[in-house]
């Protein structure tokens, strides 16, 4: 078994007086795609706002490649690629540009960020329509871009939050696709999602949250094989079993 | 603490994204010119016809001697003919009778007059400059303008003449000699000294020209307005998640602050420069004698009004509450600093209320010296205020935004 790349030791984090992730501790290994799985509200997103030294923990603290992103946040950064769960782009400006501001946003040179947003294009399948705008694009298509700027900076770490959410067959496709690609060639992941059968094919292990705890972790076919025979049941019958409520109350 | 260059990509972004919206471009840059268009056309109508002619009377209280230097001005500037005239152009005569000039000012007959003190030519060469009396209703406001500008024009052009020609006229001795001799070049080359100050105050002045004062009322109100609406960026870009994004790369709170600043200054200069060319081209104003000092005041009014957007962004915590209360002191700080009408025909107390607001303060210095012919010195005061609404607005986003939590 490879190193844990991301250790996540006790997170806490309340929203006025409400408990959104209260006592998380997880690890990732290196290349491995990382599931967190949870109803909404569950706490998925706020988790992974830590992680990317967005939002600071109340109580906790997580290592990643070996820097605590409390005290050491700046090199954190360095090494992480968020993919947040809503469009983060300015959808009145091409793809393209899109990918290149946030290229010189990490700081690279005009060029290194030209041939990335190329490359990433390419990657998701978007290199024809580099110039077009995103407002003009289908939901599909944002997602896509909305990937393909995380990757910007080849990030040792990636977080994606629902990337796949609401759109057709195809993008979802393209995307699993892509992060299998991506974990091929050394990528780390964290993966959030209320697709059952999403989580199933992608990772390695996932954690099932719920109510801002993790009640389960493991690789998805003992989590299955716990509860019977893992040909049989889902990951969607784990959850049930776990809290007594269906995954999409 | 901030990063200069990601600084300056966001505010790159930021003015892209304002080409890119029509409405704004609409808004901020065309839309202004339609008020400009209608009330340069409200405005001038009252002046071209003849019978609204400006007059000047010009009186001289010299004796009148060979040497004295008013006389020779007055005699330059007199309308020698009056039905040739071309329509706008003033009518220049001469009185004799002070104190029934007064008499007229003070009951309102006349708008009012200058007057050359007894001792014009002697203060002259005695290197301490020369006072012209401007005599005016306060109520007059296009003719006391003018006056001003025609004085200034006058003294500023003596000024000059007697600077350059400081030197030879002590070796000479004969300074009354050096000085009647290029005003008299003036008429002998048939140019009326009138036409000599056109190339800087006085002309354009007496001309019809309510744009002058137009121009730069709805500059500084649309500079101030689009820089208080970019407090929105700042909410936007936490709308649209992008804040996320940028601060899980290392951008700083206070590089997107930086950049919005800059954005919104960048988007300020693209007005100021679309108002004074087209100003120029097609409105034909007048920048004064000291254009620089001019273009300098619309440099800093943009910065103060950037720096005024990012405290407005500091204060918001949505979208919707930046962009009405953009609108609200947009639509209040206007008319209060003189946007609307300009702030020399206001009530003594609303010119001392416009002083609370950077447009007042802006307003007043355009119309110092696009109107009055002021020169940089005596923008002074006007520059500094706006500086110090500069630290202010940047003092108080500052300190919001190092209280502000997350
Ligand atoms: N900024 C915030 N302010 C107040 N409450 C918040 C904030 N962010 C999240 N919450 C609350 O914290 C809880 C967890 O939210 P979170 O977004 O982490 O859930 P999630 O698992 O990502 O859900 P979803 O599947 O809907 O994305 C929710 O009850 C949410 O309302
Ligand atoms: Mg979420």
């Amino acid at each position: 078994m490879s190193a844990n790349y991301l250790v996540a030791q006790d997170l806490h984090k309340s929203f006025n007086e409400h408990k959104a992730v209260n006592g998380v501790s997880f690890t990732i290994r290196k290349r491995e795609i990382f599931g967190l799985l949870g109803p909404n509200g569950a706490g998925k997103t706020t988790t992974i706002r830590m992680l990317s030294t967005v939002l600071e923990p109340d109580q906790g603290d997580v290592i990643i490649g070996g820097y605590s992103i409390k005290r050491e946040a700046e090199e954190v950064r360095n090494l992480i690629g968020v993919c947040p769960q809503e469009l983060a782009l300015y959808v009145e400006l091409g793809a393209l540009d899109n990918l290149l501001f946030f290229g010189r946003m990490a700081g690279m040179s005009s060029q290194e960020a030209r041939e990335q947003a190329l490359a990433h294009l390419k990657l998701v399948g978007l290199e024809e329509r580099a110039k077009g705008r995103i407002d003009k694009f289908s939901g599909g298509m944002k997602r896509r871009v909305n990937l393909a700027v995380a990757l910007m900076g080849h990030p040792e770490l990636l977080f994606l939050d629902e990337p796949t959410v609401g759109i057709d067959p195809q993008s979802r496709n393209n995307i699993y696709e892509t992060i299998e690609g991506l974990r091929d060639k050394g990528m780390t992941i964290l993966y959030t999602t209320h697709y059952m059968e999403e989580a199933d094919r992608l990772c390695d292990r996932v954690a099932i949250m719920d109510g801002g705890q993790i009640i389960a972790m493991d690789t998805p076919h003992e989590l299955k094989a716990q509860i019977g025979s893992p040909d049989r049941v889902t990951l969607e019958d784990v959850f049930l079993k776990q809290t007594g409520r269906s995954l999409r109350d | 603490m901030v990063q200069p260059r990601l600084v300056w990509f966001i505010a790159l972004k930021d003015l892209k994204l304002f080409t890119r919206d029509r409405m704004a471009l609409f808004f901020f840059v065309l839309f202004p010119f339609m008020f400009v268009i209608l009330f340069n056309f409200l405005l001038s109508d009252a002046f071209v016809d003849e019978d609204n002619r400006l007059v000047f009377h010009l009186i001289t209280l010299e004796e009148e001697t060979e040497t004295a230097v008013s006389h020779q001005i007055i005699a330059a500037l007199v309308t020698p003919d009056e039905s040739s005239l071309r329509p706008g152009e003033p009518l220049v005569i001469e009185v004799d009778d002070y104190d029934e000039l007064r008499r007229q000012v003070e009951e309102k007959e006349l708008g009012g007059f200058l007057a050359f003190p007894e001792d014009f030519t002697e203060s002259l060469y005695a290197g301490g400059g020369a006072d012209i009396e401007v005599v005016a209703d306060p109520e007059a406001v296009y003719h006391r303008a003018a006056l001003h500008g025609l004085a200034q024009g006058i003294s500023s052009w003596i000024g000059a003449e007697y600077a350059v020609r400081g030197a030879i006229i002590e070796l000479a001795g004969e300074q009354a000699q050096a000085i009647l001799q290029s005003l008299e070049g003036q008429v002998i080359t048939g140019e009326p000294l009138i036409g000599y100050t056109s190339d800087n105050t006085a002309g354009d002045i007496v001309a019809e020209q309510p744009t002058n004062y137009v121009i730069p009322g709805y500059l500084v109100m649309f500079v101030f307005f689009a820089a208080a609406l970019s407090a929105e960026a700042i909410v936007r870009e936490r709308q649209n998640h992008t804040l996320e994004r940028m601060l899980a790369s290392s951008v700083r709170r206070s590089t997107l602050i930086g950049g919005i600043f800059t954005g919104t200054a960048a988007k300020g200069l693209v007005q100021i420069i679309i108002f004074w060319t087209v100003g120029i081209l097609v409105f034909n104003i007048d920048l004064g004698v000291a254009p620089a000092a001019v273009i300098i005041l619309s440099f800093l009014m943009v910065i103060v009004s950037a720096a005024f957007g990012v405290m407005l962004a500091t204060l918001v915590k949505t979208d919707r509450s930046a962009g009405s209360l953009a609108t609200l002191s947009a639509l209040i700080m206007a008319p209060l600093g003189g946007c609307w009408w300009p702030l020399f025909i206001a009530p003594q107390w609303l010119q001392s209320l416009a002083k609370i607001t950077p447009h007042g303060w802006a307003n007043t210095g355009f119309n110092k010296l696009m109107l009055f012919g002021a020169d940089f010195a005596d923008v002074g005061p006007e520059l500094l205020a706006l500086v110090v609404f500069t630290i202010v607005f940047a003092s108080i986003a500052v300190w919001r935004f190092r209280t502000a939590a997350s």
